[in-house]
């Protein structure tokens, strides 16, 4: 063997540089899991240590696909904020809502189905923070006219949320993160999720009934309070109402259609923020603009930085490689090892970074299974597909396994919290937990027979 | 003329463990040192005399209306009587978790323009005053400025003919 080739065939080096990336590394996601400073500020100054220190170089970190930042995921969040930024003011959210509630007619137990329904289609379009942000408030106002406690409620909609997320590629961050590294498109989201995003949910509405159906009761003259409210009331700009419907119409038929098109996601979102922004006649687009979530846009930025540094020095790969020597190539154990895995790492910590980690992961295995592959040939290889929808479905379904396995659950907490009705650790974890456990296992079902059993 | 020139004298104080209720029924006993009766805010003393805090109506209120109505544009969406059950369901709530803690005061030898410009700037209703050792010897209260531009502007003749 020639020294270039052992040189070639050894996973990494353990020199300086490795030690330094993944001590780095390793003590911003214990400080990001302790929440002892704000995960944007550790990603942020960890990313620039990483550059400073010349682990990675400028050009690296912004540059190249698999070292630096992914600017698919960056431009798609950036694009869909803008537009739900514009549209909030209109009054659509609590149109909806209001008329979902009327369309329980006042009955608790059919606007909890109702709302969970609605949580789980409005988050897998848009996202799940502004789903559950947009939703909470107008659930406590209809908990307090029925006089029955909100807290089901709210645990209902952020376990919705979190499901509904799961079924397409803008739904939750981890699929948006999983569709730009695999180069997957909205369509195959579509085929391979959102049939058993479908059946979880209709599982979740038959555990809810069965949970809260006897005890949910109110009184028909507290009914007529929900009836007697006029949800055309909620609109308070008509015309940008129309113009958003139309955008954002506009913008999920540029998804459904982005692979023929031969568009990323990204441009679509971006085109349709810049179409809305136009169409708003708006002269202070700071406005809307100040209100994207910045914070976690350049936590996104930091992510990426701070990985594209340990997939460099090869920390990733030799995770790669322990995981394959666990594994040994067994394709339908390492699907189901990534899925539970998935799914327990993303209900204790925050399941951006922990997808950050595992995409150039399951990268760096595929080039270890199918050496002689590259590019979309390796990326979208028909083995490795389940793969990429159990981390997707381990990821997202994880999410409900504690109050802060996910960020709509941070949410619906700490609105419960304001309203004075706390909802303890305990008190989530007895919902999301056995909800989480369920809605894995059938997703294991899944995989297993979809694709390893029938294979279609 | 100093604050202390014009200062009302403090004739009953809320504590930190009044409820809602009893602090509503303290503030409408009140007699004011014009002879009305009620008044529409408090300073809130603990029980060393010190000054804690001050409730106003607006306080009050801002503790009745339930947070995810300030949070969204929910307005339209309340009921008949929905008022009158959220006030019930704070009558027990105390003073502390909703009297205004960063209460803005003047030293009672403080020039009536240094008053006037608090009041305005921070929009205010009633500013407490403090001695050296920093207890609340009096309140002035907008009135009592209005009353020192008065006394500027007409004499006692003009004033006794109004």
């Amino acid at each position: 063997m020639t020294h270039e080739a052992a040189a070639a065939s050894q996973p990494f080096v353990m020199d300086a540089t490795f030690w330094t990336a993944t001590t780095i590394f390793l003590i911003s996601y214990v400080v990001i899991i302790s929440e002892k400073v704000h995960k944007t500020v550790v990603a942020v100054f960890a990313a620039s240590l990483m550059l400073v220190l010349k682990i990675l170089s400028q050009y690296e970190a912004f540059h190249v696909e698999e070292l630096g930042v992914d600017w698919n995921v960056i431009f798609l969040l950036i694009g869909m904020m803008t537009i739900i930024n514009l549209m909030r003011p209109t009054g659509f959210f609590e149109y909806i809502a209001i008329k979902s509630a009327k369309a329980g007619k006042g009955d608790p137990m059919r606007i909890m189905t109702i709302f969970a329904i609605v949580t789980a289609v409005l988050s897998a379009l848009l996202d799940n923070v502004t789903t559950v942000l947009l939703l909470a408030p107008v659930t406590l106002l209809i908990a307090d006219a029925l006089e029955v406690d909100p807290i089901p409620f709210l645990i209902v909609e952020a376990l919705a949320s979190n499901i509904g997320g799961t079924a397409t590629l803008i739904g939750d961050p981890p699929n948006i993160m999983i569709a730009s590294k695999a180069k997957l498109n909205f369509m195959d989201f579509i085929y391979n999720l959102t049939p058993i995003v479908i059946v979880l949910m209709v599982v979740l509405l038959v555990i809810i009934k069965i949970v809260f159906g006897k005890k949910l009761k109110t009184r028909e003259e507290l009914k007529q309070r929900i009836m007697q409210m006029n949800e055309k009331e909620a609109i308070k700009d008509p015309l940008m109402l129309k113009k958003s419907l139309f955008v954002l119409g506009l913008v999920l038929v540029g998804f459904v259609f982005h692979g023929t098109l031969e568009l990323q996601p990204a441009t679509v979102a971006l085109f349709g923020a810049g179409l809305l922004l136009l169409l708003s006649n708006t002269h202070e687009p700071h406005h809307y603009l100040a209100e994207i979530e910045w914070p976690t846009i350049f936590f996104f930025i930091g992510l990426f930085i701070l990985v594209g540094g340990v997939v460099k020095v090869g920390l990733i790969k030799l995770m790669s490689l322990k995981m394959l020597a666990l594994t040994q190539g067994n394709l339908l154990a390492t699907s189901m090892i990534v899925m539970w895995f998935s799914a327990i790492a993303s209900a204790i910590v925050d399941n951006i970074p922990y997808v950050a980690t595992m995409n150039p992961l399951i990268i760096d295995m595929a080039k270890q299974m199918w050496p002689q592959e590259t590019g979309l040939a390796l990326l979208r290889h028909p083995d490795l597909m389940p793969i990429w929808w159990s981390l997707a479905l381990g990821a997202c379904l994880g999410g409900n396994g504690s109050p802060i396995g996910a960020s709509a659950n941070v949410i619906v907490v700490g609105m419960a919290e304001k309203a004075g009705k706390k909802i303890s650790f305990m008190r989530f974890v007895a919902y999301g937990f056995p909800i989480m456990l369920l809605t894995v296992f059938i997703s294991m079902i899944y995989v297993w027979l979809r694709y390893y059993v029938f294979s279609f | 003329m100093k604050a202390k020139d014009i200062m009302e004298q403090v004739k009953d104080y809320l504590s930190p463990d009044d409820t809602i209720k009893n602090a509503v029924n303290k503030m409408r006993v009140l007699k004011r040192d014009d002879g009305i009766v009620g008044v529409k805010g408090m300073i809130v003393l603990d029980n060393e005399g010190n000054l804690v805090g001050m409730v106003s109506v607006k306080d009050i209120l801002k503790a009745i209306i339930p947070f995810y109505m300030t949070m969204t544009e929910l307005g339209e969406f309340t009921w008949e009587g929905m008022l009158a059950e959220m006030t019930k369901k704070v009558a027990d709530k105390k003073v502390a978790e909703i009297m205004m803690k960063d209460v803005i005061t003047v030293s009672e030898d403080a020039p009536l323009m240094e008053c006037a410009d608090l009041i305005v700037k921070h929009n205010l209703q009633r500013v407490p005053v403090l001695n050296k050792e920093k207890k609340v010897v009096g309140i002035i209260y907008v009135r009592d400025l209005y009353n020192a531009i008065v006394r500027v502007l007409l004499d006692d003749k003009e004033v006794q003919n109004l």
